[in-house]
């Protein structure tokens, strides 16, 4: 209901009227010079808060009024005082509403104003990589496993059937560890191999595990080669495993890391621990036509592998007529480099706080 | 190793076929490609002329003015400084705009006022030869307006093999060899070749005695009357196509049969050796040789040495003799074409850093059959290029060498098998058939014969031959097949689980960078923490000087990082989990299993609370830590045998509950640590460092965790304070509240320390937040008095008072 400025008027008016049908006295003399500040308003003057406080006299003053008048009366000033009481009460409901309208514009509120950030810790990017491998590999049944950094030259090279004399050992700059003399040989560990030969001593066949973990090669820094970095060994020991089976795996892998499928070829490649031995190269996923990841030959050579050396299987106590195996070596620092788009190897161990709060 | 495009065609037909095409075919059966070039391409831009006038420049006695005929329009007026430059002439002409090696670009120009339009070149200029006598002088034959490289034949491609690609092959370290691949490859025959020694005189041949088992085979023969003449252009471009610098025909019929075949062989000069007959044998410690480089090398009792009667004149394999080398006027020559023992050649390479493309080939293992063939080769080529050459003598072949051609059995089945791929019997014998295998049938398996050069080093057994037969079918024929099988969840990895949630929690709410770090000390952070002394595992070469040893700590490889990373962060938070190792005498190192965090800041103003610490934070990272893993509380008490990097009065040692062991330590840095990390001056830091042993955490049984039943009454919190003598500790006065509480101590949190004149000397005061709560009721006032009572008692016990304000 609206309030009606004129009905509310003539309300006093009404009640005026009554006054006069009381006796003359100091009393009605002074009621109607308080109401005569009201009633000198036009009906359009007379404000619900003035209307009030207008209702607010007669009412305070009933016995003024003629007994016979008074019900009347008070029956106005009520009438006046819930119009005014209404109104007013929906004037403060628009002023609400207005002022609500108002701070909902955001009027002075700058979107672009920098967030005060919490202070976070990292996940190396070494340690976020390793663990979607750990995770997707154990998803399909993988063991994962662990073996020394200081390594002896037996599980190193010559259960990996790599002999004393042979080639391969120069193209693996090794770190070797002063021992007495007499005592077994020990060196930083070349690669994660080694586990392959502590795996199958302590599993027993068919199997198939992971080793992530750092290596050692005794190379000069620079930004693509470090005296230190991280791998991952797989191995799988099972009947019938054929090359089918591995790249059936090494695709797998690939579709884990980068999420589709990624076409890739096995070319032949020479490890003294495996035979057949191949490299692995997956078609570049950064570009069509060759980029400067891929030395713009479309291939990025990713990780050697092959079917597991007889010796390497007899060396671990797994007869090689009965069981076969594949094997693969990846390298994690570089898959880390590739995702994401590292440029130098040596910031991986750095300990630099601004590229570790990167990741 | 590089490869000559146009070599490899001496051996088998590659009409057709494009090189980088070649190159991949290799890539995918072979060995790696690292790269295709073509070898000298601006060849294909000299242009064959005609010197059709030549007369003296105006004004230079030295320069001519010529007119050549290149085939198009106008004869070319080219200025020329040659002096055997003259009409008639079919010259190589490198006309304006022809770009030659050295970024040279040929232009129009003036040469003492008289308009040139081109170049006559040398050999030298083009990139044949060191020939600059004069400008290159062709074969009156050619036509003039041809391009050069064309109609020489000379037009090639070098194709990159990557070395580790090959260390297993020795056959592949010759041309001959890598074409017999390409022949199964393609399925084209290897073209024959003659390697049969022509017929010898019969005087006397050269003696040669072997005492080292290091030598089996060793050939020897007499060559009268060569000459060291300049080689032709066949044999020079085929040499600088694969990188080696022609010098004379001798040498470069050496380096072109060892190249061609893969056998290394020596000329020596028959008047410094053979005399008093050659010895083969190993050095004598304190021997010296001069090699043909110039050096004297200081050799050892394993190192094996060609000698005249016993004077040294080659190291075996590796280089030759200063002494005994063929100079300009040789024309009695000793050809030496012998097998060395592979490791022996390889380590006396490696120990005097001699590499050379000989001993390269020997310590592949080289064939020992190869040596007459190479010699045959030689010859042959020497003869047709100088035919008054003879052999006076038959050749000397000494030795102990055997055949080194086996036998393997192969089961198809196998191949199938291991391959995964659908070779019948007749498929595999026609790849083992193209490679050069022998093959028959052996019941229901194939009886394969290895030829002589490929037993030595690489085929020994079947799976070699499932090699053989998978890189030619190529392994890009094999389809992918699912790893098939009981698929059992593997064994709860719980190291790893832990490793993992103790990562998450330090890289997590704790606010951690996680850190690898190398695992090798510099030598000047244990010189900083003084543990020269202390045993380390220490490697035998180590990349630098001083960078020998192995963290027996993670804490240790946090040490200096703090003062880079403080450069630029008042806040620096790492943590790192990893190895350490100690030395164990007479056994494997020990492997110590860490993680380690280090925190360090900016110190606190005067007036900071109590407990903001970077010691107090680290205690508390570790509790938290602790608790997350659902372990024992931490226990903790003063550390007694604190870290070298430990503050020795600020240490604490970690129990889990008070009956553990210790199982990490939390330390303050030692305060003498700090300058020499850096930390002094404006990087001036609070740094504290914690280190836990994960394998104790481990061993720890986690607490079940249960839920504990919400409260149904509400708590009462009272603040206590005590005044105390300064040495009682916080977990005397703990243990204390806990007394007194009866069971009703619910929490105790400390939230002030102070120690001030109102105390007086010698005391302090702690003030704590005690939660008082009881299951069954609501505690009451005279509950609380009565703790207070009890307080005031055990306060008094303690040497001090509860305090009223």
């Amino acid at each position: 209901m609206t309030y009606d400025a004129q009905a509310v008027r003539a309300l006093l008016d009404e009640i005026l009227a009554a006054l006069a049908s009381a006796p003359e006295s100091d009393e009605t003399r002074a009621l109607r010079e308080r109401l005569a500040r009201f009633t000198a308003l036009s009906g359009a003057e007379l404000t619900p808060a003035l209307a009030l406080e207008a209702s607010a006299i007669p009412l305070g003053a009933m016995r003024v009024f003629p007994k016979e008048a008074r019900g009347q009366v008070g029956a106005k000033a009520n009438a006046m005082k819930q119009a005014a009481d209404a109104a007013l009460a929906q004037e403060k409901e628009a002023a609400l509403a207005l002022a609500l309208a108002e701070e909902r514009t955001g009027k002075g509120f700058d979107a672009t104003l920098p967030p005060p950030l919490p202070s976070r810790g990292s996940l190396h990017p070494i340690t976020q990589v390793t663990r979607e491998l750990e995770d997707l590999f154990t998803s399909m049944g993988w063991t994962i496993l662990d073996g020394p950094e200081v390594e002896t030259e037996h599980f190193n090279f010559d259960a990996l059937n790599i002999s004393p004399d042979h080639p391969a050992r120069d193209t693996m700059d090794t770190f070797w560890v002063k021992t007495a003399p007499g005592a077994e040989r020990l060196v930083m560990r070349t690669h994660t191999s080694p586990v392959q030969v502590r795996a199958m001593k302590r599993l027993t066949p068919p199997f198939r595990a992971i080793v992530p973990g750092k290596v050692f090669r005794n190379e000069a820094l620079d930004a693509s080669h470090e005296h230190t970095f991280h791998q991952m060994e797989g191995l799988v020991v099972g009947k019938d495993i054929s090359v089918g089976h591995l790249i059936g795996a090494m695709k797998t892998l690939l579709r884990g890391i980068f999420g589709r499928d990624i076409e890739i070829r096995l070319r032949p490649g020479y490890f003294p621990f495996v035979e057949p031995g191949f490299e692995l190269d997956a078609r570049c996923p950064f570009c069509k036509e060759g980029c400067s990841v891929c030395k713009r030959s479309t291939w990025i050579e990713l990780l050697p592998c092959g079917m597991v050396h007889p010796n390497v299987l007899r060396a671990g106590g797994i007869d090689p007529e009965q069981w076969t195996g594949f094997a693969f070596g990846l390298g994690l620092s570089r898959l880390v480099m590739l995702r994401f788009s590292i440029d130098d190897i040596r910031h991986l161990l750095g300990g630099d706080v601004r590229f570790l709060e990167q990741f | 190793m590089k490869i000559s495009y146009r070599w490899l065609a001496r051996h088998v037909d590659l009409t057709g076929v494009d090189p980088k095409a070649l190159a991949n075919e290799l890539t995918l059966s072979t060995a790696e490609v690292e790269g295709v070039e073509r070898f000298l391409p601006h060849l294909a831009n000299i242009t064959i002329g005609h010197v059709v006038e030549r007369e003296k420049h105006p004004d230079a006695d030295k320069l001519s003015r010529c007119s050549v005929d290149v085939g198009a329009g106008e004869p070319l007026q080219i200025v020329c400084g040659a002096p055997n430059v003259r009409a008639g002439l079919k010259v190589a002409v490198a006309t304006v705009g022809t770009e030659l090696p050295g970024d040279f670009k040929i232009k129009k120009s003036k040469i003492r006022g008289v308009e040139s339009n081109g170049m006559i070149c040398s050999e030298r200029e083009l990139g044949l030869g060191e020939e600059h006598d004069g400008i290159w002088e062709l074969p009156l034959e050619l036509t003039v307006g041809a391009k050069l490289g064309a109609a020489l034949g000379l037009e090639d491609w070098v194709i990159e093999i990557d070395n580790k690609s090959i260390t297993h092959r020795p056959d592949l370290w010759g041309h001959r060899g890598v074409a017999a691949e390409v022949a199964a490859i393609l399925r084209r025959p290897l073209k024959a070749l003659e390697l049969t020694l022509p017929a010898t005189g019969a005087g006397s041949s050269c003696p040669v005695r072997i005492e080292s088992d290091a030598c089996s085979r060793y050939m020897a023969l007499h060559i009268q009357g060569a000459r060291a003449t300049r080689s032709p252009l066949w044999l020079k471009s085929l040499l600088l196509a694969v990188g080696q610098r022609p010098l004379d025909l001798l040498v470069d019929l050496s380096n072109f049969v060892m190249l061609d075949l893969g056998q290394p062989n020596h000329l020596f000069d028959a008047r410094r050796i053979g005399g008093s007959g050659i010895v083969v044998r190993k050095a004598r410690g304190g021997e010296t040789l001069a090699t043909l480089d110039g050096v004297e090398r200081k050799l050892e009792p394993s190192d094996l040495l060609i000698c005249n009667g016993d004077e040294p004149v080659a190291l075996a394999g590796i280089m030759g003799g200063e002494g005994s080398k063929v100079t300009g006027d040789t024309s009695h020559l000793v050809l030496e074409v012998a097998s060395f023992h592979a490791a022996t050649v390889r380590r006396t390479s490696a120990r005097l850093g001699l590499r050379t493309d000989a001993s390269a080939r020997f310590e592949k293992s080289l064939d020992p059959a190869l040596a007459p063939k190479a010699a045959a080769h030689l010859v042959r080529l020497l003869q047709a290029e100088q035919p008054e050459v003879k052999i006076t003598a038959p050749a000397t072949d000494v030795g102990t060498w055997k055949d080194a051609s086996k036998t393997i059995r192969l089961r198809g089945a196998r191949v199938r098998t291991m391959l995964g791929a659908p070779l019948d019997d007749a498929a595999i014998t026609d790849i083992l058939v193209r490679l050069g295998f022998g093959v028959t049938k052996d019941g229901d398996a194939l009886s394969v014969q290895v030829p002589s050069i490929r037993a030595t080093k690489d085929i020994g057994i079947e799976q070699d031959l499932v090699e053989e037969v998978g890189r030619i079918y190529r392994y890009g024929n094999i389809t992918e097949v699912p790893l098939q099988g009981v698929l059992v969840p593997p064994p709860r990895d719980e190291r790893r689980r832990l490793v993992r949630r103790i990562e998450d929690r330090l890289a997590g709410s704790a606010r951690f960078h996680q850190q690898l770090s190398y695992s090798f000390v510099p030598d000047t952070t244990i010189e900083k923490l003084g543990q020269q002394a202390t045993p380390h595992v220490e490697v035998l070469n180590p990349i630098t000087e001083g960078a020998s040893r192995v963290r027996r700590s993670v804490a240790v490889s946090l040490l200096p990082l703090v003062e880079p990373n403080r450069r630029r962060f008042d806040d620096v938070r790492l943590f790192e989990v990893g190895k350490g190792y100690v030395p164990v005498e007479g056994a494997e190192p020990q492997e110590l299993h860490e993680v380690a965090f280090v925190i360090a800041r900016t110190p606190r103003k005067s007036g900071a609370s109590f407990d903001d610490t970077s010691l107090a934070h680290a205690q508390g990272v570790v509790e938290d830590l602790v608790r997350s893993l659902g372990l024992e509380a931490c226990a903790w008490s003063r550390c007694e045998t604190p870290a070298a990097w430990a503050h020795p009065g600020r240490a604490v040692a970690l129990r889990l509950g008070a009956d553990s062991s210790v199982i990490g330590e939390v330390a303050a840095l030692e305060p003498g640590l700090a300058r020499a990390l850096g930390l002094a001056g404006e990087l001036e830091s609070d740094v504290a460092l914690a280190r836990l042993s994960i394998d104790a955490l481990l061993a720890a049984a986690p607490r079940a965790r249960r839920y504990t039943p919400l409260p149904q009454f509400p708590a009462t919190r009272v603040d206590v304070a005590l005044a105390l003598p300064s040495e009682k500790t916080a977990g005397e006065v703990k243990a204390a509240l806990e007394r007194s509480g009866k069971g009703l101590v619910a929490a105790l949190h400390l939230f002030d320390i102070y120690a001030g004149e109102r105390l007086g000397a010698g005391r302090k005061s702690l003030a704590w937040h005690v939660t008082l709560q009881a299951p069954d009721r609501t505690l009451n006032e005279a509950d609380v008095k009565k703790f207070l009572e009890r307080v005031e008692r055990e306060a008094a016990q303690l040497g001090g008072e509860l305090r009223r304000e």
